[in-house]
């Protein structure tokens, strides 16, 4: 076990932790929060996250792996920006999760190690305004620049009691930066441009834990709750503060019908309204706690190879944390389809997830994404 | 099997293809900008005080780039003086010296500049004693330009060759006498309906010294051989220059024929040199009355900064230096963007915040500007300088 894992947990410490898409609703706070889920779940809408084995949410979903694996996940995502300053399309690439997991030989316990992102702050802003300078109204054009987010690494281990029941905990250690930029260009050459640079760094740590039970043959529930410490914030290794990070509260059921298809629910919450304090102190505009609801299925063409082309459908509704005008919230409804395809005996293969977001902000801010998520798993 | 292959295949290579970025989109402040931008102020600063002086002399007489004629300019009356050495009376035909019949001869000065909205300028060609040096006088030369004098007179209406052709009996008046050693001397003035100048190249400019070429005739057989020519370069030229006297304590004064320059000492604000970046940094000179100069020749005003302040002979800074030009009869401020010498003065290791002015064509130019010192009660030297402070943006 240890020497088939040794190569990739090597790449899963050195592969960077960045987070997924970016989005003008990334600008504030921490960023756009991100979702620990495997690309099955995201073709699920996030409604399989708590029962799936390869998304690194629920500690207690990695008790039934029975073979160590290891996956890999690369986003790409289209957007349309809508802001009371105009309309923008962007698009960007992002590597949001590597993702791996053994059972731990003779014993009923499986461990994991994850990275995957937990806000995402990759944006670039643009803005024009005139100065009078000298007397003379002249013309600027502002670069605001971020790259980087924070990242989740998570060490979970998992007790499988039994089939039925799963229980399991998850160490957490946030951490990551932003790398900002800032530029300013003049219309008038004679005035040469101006940039600074500096990074802003994040750490934190956290706990998870989770359970996974079946009732009788056709329903299987799942719960977590997990805390999270104070993010400690540093500007260029100068502290600026700390952010309180929010409880997360989650649960959800998924019924079998026949062996075909399997439909589930989740329901999350996060208090990041104890953020709000904190960022409001940073400069920031302020968060609120947010809840997000999930349904899904998956449906299996051949039961006896589950991974052969089944579909995958999901739905749903988040309220995201930061807002860019207080008292306004920023709502996020997402669609997705998925499938995914083992060869290989088994130990290669592939998930396929594409979806579309629509997120509203209010007051003129609005954002539609599309995303394409592609999950490469091996199995050493 | 091969058929998923495939469609793994087309998968990841669409995600790879599909690896782009493209981030950038506009913002509606303040909601969407987490901070402000970079904060842009200006500034003055004043040269210190007292600390502003000319310095001359940083030109040798030969050193000079041109030669300078003038007539009533308020920035000074020149005269051009040039002498041919002593020149072959014969050609050397297929190994054989032969003697040479003068049918005409030809004395050639190249304009560089004038100003071209005086119309009937004529640069007056004169027979003097070849006997001068760098100590011979605007007197002395002057006193020589007199009617009974003149060679002949060349119309200049444009740059390029000035022509003088002389044939028949005016040849006599380039005739050599061995009281002269053979040498031929020339003086220059300039005659206009108004005051005027002309600048010509002088022996350092190119390869357009004032030159003579002597057109005649040799007895030969062979007809195309006959016709033979003798070409002379000046073996010295110079200028004298009748111009106002150098400024008191409170003028700066640039130019000049022996080269004045003018050095300023500046003390920017420690605050700035702490975190500013430099957006602009202006120059500016308040001229002490109308730029003295000719009309249309403008001189360029340089501004250097200096790798140690040692006084007048401080080291230049390589490749660091800013310019600007100055028209004749100016009396607005001048301004200079210097930002590349002051934004030397803001990195680690900076060199002394001091300039050096000065002009170009320097000792080769009929501007002489002068603008107030630190020791004038206004106008004095001063640096405007646009700066940005960094805003630290991207709070939550």
């Amino acid at each position: 076990m240890r020497s088939r894992l040794g190569p990739i947990l090597m790449l899963a410490a050195a592969a960077a932790p960045v987070a997924a898409q970016s989005s003008q609703f990334g600008v504030r706070g921490l960023g756009l929060p991100m979702r620990p889920l495997s690309v099955r779940s995201t073709g699920t809408g996030g409604a399989f996250g708590l029962f799936d084995s390869e998304s690194p949410f629920n500690p207690a979903s990695i008790g039934l792996v029975s073979f160590t694996r290891a996956s890999f996940q690369s986003l790409q995502s289209w957007r349309r920006s809508v802001s009371p300053a105009g309309v923008a399309t962007a698009r960007d690439n992002r590597y949001p999760g590597i993702f791996v997991a053994g059972p731990v030989g003779g014993t009923p316990l499986a461990i994991s190690l994850s990275s995957s992102g937990y806000t995402d702050r990759n944006f670039s802003i643009a803005s024009r305004d005139t100065l009078i300078l000298r007397g003379v109204p002249v013309e600027t054009t502002d670069t605001l620049q971020s790259l980087g987010g924070v990242s989740d690494v998570r060490a979970g281990i998992a007790w499988r009691g039994s089939s039925n029941l799963q229980v399991g905990l998850g160490i957490h250690m946030l951490t990551g930066s932003n790398r900002i930029s800032s530029t300013r260009r003049f219309s008038d050459t004679t005035y040469a441009g101006a940039a600074e640079q500096f990074t802003v760094s994040y750490l934190g740590m956290g706990v998870s834990a989770g359970v996974v039970a079946r009732l009788g043959r056709a329903v299987t529930i799942a719960g977590l709750v997990r805390a999270d410490d104070k993010l400690r914030v540093e500007r260029d290794s100068l502290r600026v503060g700390t952010t309180k990070l929010p409880v997360t509260l989650a649960g959800g059921a998924r019924v079998q019908f026949g062996d075909q298809l399997q439909v589930a629910g989740s329901a999350t919450y996060r208090s990041w309204s104890s953020a709000d304090e904190d960022i409001v102190s940073q400069g920031g505009i302020g968060s609120v706690s947010t809840t997000e609801l999930s349904v899904g299925l998956e449906y299996l063409r051949d039961p006896r190879r589950p991974n052969n082309l089944p579909l995958r459908l999901g739905f749903y509704r988040a309220r995201l944390p930061f807002p860019v005008i207080r008292g306004q919230d920023i709502t996020e409804t997402g669609i997705s389809i998925g499938t995914s395809k083992r060869f290989v005996a088994d130990r290669a293969g592939f998930d396929i997830a594409l979806g579309q977001v629509w997120r509203n902000g209010g007051a003129g801010f609005s954002e539609r994404a599309t995303l394409l998520t592609v999950g490469i798993s091996v199995r050493p | 099997m091969s058929r998923i292959s495939l469609l793994a295949a087309i998968a990841i290579a669409g995600m790879l293809v599909a690896c782009q970025e493209e981030l950038t989109s506009p913002v509606d402040c303040p909601e969407l900008c987490p901070g402000n931008s970079l904060i842009v102020r200006d500034t003055t600063i004043e040269a210190v005080f007292d600390r502003d002086s000319t310095f001359t002399g940083y030109l040798k007489a030969t050193d000079i780039p041109a030669l300078l004629v003038s007539n009533g300019l308020a920035a000074g009356d020149a005269r051009t003086w040039a002498t041919f050495p002593s020149r072959s009376d014969s050609v050397t035909v297929d190994g054989l010296a032969h003697a040479l019949t003068l049918d005409s001869a030809a004395i050639t000065f190249h304009v560089l500049a004038l100003d071209k909205t005086v119309s009937g300028t004529q640069l007056v060609v004169h027979r003097i004693a070849p006997l001068l040096d760098t100590n011979t006088t605007f007197a002395e030369i002057d006193a020589q330009l007199t009617p009974e004098s003149v060679i002949g007179s060349i119309a200049v209406a444009d740059t390029g060759n000035a022509r003088l052709v002389l044939s028949g009996d005016v040849l006599q008046k380039i005739a050599v006498t061995e009281a002269d050693s053979f040498r031929l001397g020339i003086g220059l003035r300039v005659d206009a309906p108004s005051p005027t100048g002309i600048r010509l190249a002088s022996l350092n400019f190119d390869s357009r010294p004032p030159t003579m070429t002597l057109y005649g005739r040799i007895v030969i057989a062979d007809t195309a051989k006959q016709r033979q020519t003798l070409t002379a370069v000046a073996d010295s030229a110079n200028y004298v220059i009748e111009a106002p006297p150098p400024p008191g304590q409170e003028h700066l004064f640039l130019g000049g024929k022996r080269g004045s320059r003018a050095i300023l000492r500046f003390a920017p604000p420690a605050a700035l040199k702490d975190s500013a970046i430099i957006l602009r940094a202006t120059l500016e000179l308040t001229p002490a009355g109308p730029l003295l100069g000719l009309t249309g020749d403008p001189a360029h005003l340089e501004v250097r900064g200096v790798l140690a302040d040692v006084g007048a002979k401080s080291p230049y800074l390589t490749g660091v230096n800013a310019s600007a030009l100055l028209l004749a009869d100016a009396t607005a401020v001048q301004s200079v963007d210097i930002r590349a010498v002051v934004g030397t003065w803001f990195i680690a290791d900076a060199p002394p915040s001091t300039l050096v002015i000065g002009i170009n064509p320097e000792g080769g130019s009929l501007a002489r500007p002068e603008f107030f010192s630190t020791r004038s009660p206004s106008g004095r030297p001063r640096i405007r300088i646009t700066y940005a402070l960094p805003s630290q943006p991207g709070h939550p």
